[in-house]
């Protein structure tokens, strides 16, 4: 699914637009451990996370991570957003908290899966 | 130039990723492979961030060349005071202020290792921490199997040199200190691990967990339910293991006999190259693809008991019991989902021994096992004679009547001077048949006419006041020397030859190693 659609479905505000409107992920992971999300970040990958340290934008870049979410309306710092900017990550922000992203992401893209989503 | 140091300031939580930035634009000016990318920038980060989190300070080095990429990051301190502790996934010291920004998972060291083609870290408490991992760069498949699984613990070094004579494919190179292994040569035996002294060599694995995943299978080869010396038996050992909460616990022997029915079989085919070489150790399989190209069409096509099993139970969670490195090699390039996960004998004997103690307190030394060891056990090979009479000697042959050993391989057909292997020779004697012989004399076994007697030990001086001061010349001395063992003055221990010396038989400047290495061995004797 596209990010930017995605975070339209998930009623995610887009703080920095990343790569273009084009990014397809295939993957989600949502996680509060840098260990774990350095594992499980990929170029087609959407990370989601309680966390908004600079770190989670650095495993974004080193990773080639296209799109990250955070959680719970917190606002990403000017740090954040010019990096995300510099990198090219699709940043947005949910007003909801990890666990109802994550499932508002799954009825997402379970919708999307389907013909008529 | 492919090749830079950065420092990194410890507690530079806003800095600290910098110098893995520096990694990924030099991989990139490469055009490197992605996934190759990926692996390095989470060792790399996770390398960074400890300095960062950990240490007072420190520095990455990063060296690029056709082959490999080449990471070492460095701190001055304060060090780990238990490696293994470190490098249990979930261990961790970090503190509260790191675990806020999502580090502290204790999987920092693990992730390296697991993303890296070559690990190692050097710490102690009091002084720095070193990490360093190698990243191959091009797909494995470049150099054919190339992928090892055998570990390298090169601070443990001691530069006895007996890996390279080990080692049947010339794999092995000591230039800097420390081992190095060329994994396209390297078959994943064990060849070098039995010959190293110091435990350089080696393969790890992790702990058993407790409780094991639901619906989890482990596999155990026979060794492994043997191993927990006399008086233990393997039901009773299978016992223990059945209480560990695993789905489903098998044996791998009745696999292995599946496979060795299917050899024979494969030999009964038209057009088959005889004879047929079974696949059943994957050492074996990549020494004949190293070495023995033109054999290979006589492997019979099948896979090992290990990857069978694994093909079998695919899709569970698999833990398997390795003996060697290849077959857990073996194992991970087999493909299945998920990977099965390697363990070692000893990690099942932290686990069952306690056990084992706890509830049969009976079994231990002076009890008679239920199940009775072979009436004669026949030992041949000197490395094996010497281990056996060892165990003898410390009473852990228990129940064992009778014991023949021989110094040559399978016997006197081991002779060297026979010319040929003790196999070969062997395989043309029918011991059932009898020869038609022209003498009638019965065999019998006569007595002996001297009684046995031991021989004199060693005699430093007929005066024991003498003898017990050279004896102690003998040891102050011997700490002087580098413990390598190498041979090159040509004493076959360090220890030898500090004996020599003090008797006369070598010059004091013998010891080709001491200038380099001796003034530092004396150190390092004191500090520890």
């Amino acid at each position: 699914m596209q990010l930017e659609l995605l975070a339209q479905e998930i009623g995610a505000r887009v703080c920095s637009p990343g790569r273009g409107v084009n990014v397809e992920i295939d993957q989600v992971y949502a996680g509060d451990r840098i260990s774990d999300l350095l594992n499980a970040a990929g170029d087609h990958a959407l990370l989601v996370s309680n966390l908004s340290s600079g770190h989670l934008i650095r495993v974004a870049e080193l990773m080639d991570v296209p799109g990250l979410c955070l959680v719970g309306g917190q606002t990403p710092d000017e740090a954040m957003l010019a990096a995300a900017a510099e990198h090219g990550t699709l940043l947005m922000v949910s007003r909801a908290g990890l666990f109802e992203t994550c499932g508002r992401i799954y009825q997402a893209l379970g919708r999307g899966g389907r013909a008529d989503g | 130039m492919n090749e830079f140091s950065q420092a990194i300031r410890g507690g530079d939580y806003e800095g600290g990723g910098a110098a893995s930035r520096r990694v990924k634009e030099l991989l990139k000016k490469v055009g490197a492979d992605p996934a190759v990318v990926r692996r390095a920038m989470i060792a790399a980060y996770e390398a960074e961030m400890n300095v960062v989190i950990h240490s007072h300070g420190g520095e990455l080095r990063a060296r690029l060349d056709a082959e490999r990429l080449v990471v070492e990051v460095v701190d001055t301190g304060p060090g780990i005071p238990d490696l293994e502790q470190a490098m249990r996934p979930g261990f961790s010291t970090a503190p509260a202020a790191a675990r806020e920004l999502g580090f502290g998972a204790g999987l920092g060291l693990p992730n390296i290792k697991k993303n890296s083609d070559e690990f190692e870290v050097q710490s102690a408490a009091g002084t720095g921490t070193r990490v360093r991992f190698v990243i191959a760069l091009k797909p494995a498949a470049l150099y054919g199997s190339g992928r090892r699984s055998l570990e390298i613990r090169g601070e443990q070094c001691k530069q006895s040199l007996r890996c390279l004579s080990a080692c049947p494919t010339q794999a092995v190179r000591v230039f800097r200190g420390r081992p190095e292994v060329l994994d396209y040569l390297c078959i994943d035996c064990t060849a070098c691990i039995a010959a190293c002294p110091t435990g350089t060599l080696t393969l790890g694995g992790p702990p058993l967990p407790s409780p094991p995943p639901e619906h989890a299978v482990l596999a155990v080869p026979a060794e492994a339910l043997v191993q927990y010396g006399p008086g233990v038996t393997a039901e009773q050992a299978m016992a223990e293991l059945s209480s560990l909460g695993f789905g489903e616990i098998l044996v791998t022997a009745p696999w292995e006999a599946a496979l060795r029915q299917e050899v024979r079989e494969e030999a009964q085919r038209d057009n088959q190259p005889l004879p047929v070489i079974s696949p059943a150790c994957p050492a074996v399989v990549a020494l004949i693809e190293t070495r023995f190209a033109s054999l290979v069409p006589h492997l019979a096509p099948l896979a090992s008991a290990a990857e069978a099993i694994a093909a079998t139970f695919a899709g569970r969670p698999l833990y398997v019991v390795v003996s060697c490195p290849s077959q857990r090699t073996a194992l991970m390039e087999a493909g299945t989902t998920p990977a099965p996960q390697t363990v070692l004998p000893s990690a099942l004997r932290d686990i069952l021994q306690p056990r084992l103690r706890r509830n049969h307190p009976t079994t231990r030394l002076g009890h008679t096992p239920p199940h009775p060891p072979p009436d004669l056990l026949r030992v041949t090979g000197l490395r094996h004679v010497l281990a056996v009479l060892e165990a003898i000697e410390n009473g852990l042959a228990e129940g064992i009547r009778v014991v023949e050993p021989w110094a040559c391989d399978e016997g006197c057909f081991g002779s060297p001077l026979l010319g040929e292997d003790p196999f070969l020779t062997q395989s043309r004697y029918d011991a059932s048949a009898t020869l038609r012989v022209s003498s009638n004399a019965a065999p019998v076994a006569t007595p002996r006419r001297q009684p046995f007697k031991p021989r004199p030990g060693l005699r430093l001086d007929p005066d024991m006041a003498r003898a017990i001061q050279k004896l102690s010349r003998i040891d102050r001395l011997r700490r002087t020397l580098p413990g390598s063992d190498c041979g090159m003055c040509g004493a076959p221990t360090c220890a030898s030859l500090a004996e020599d010396i003090v008797l006369g038989r070598a010059s004091a400047e013998a010891c080709v190693r001491q200038e380099r290495s001796g003034a530092s061995g004396v150190d390092q004797e004191k500090k520890t």
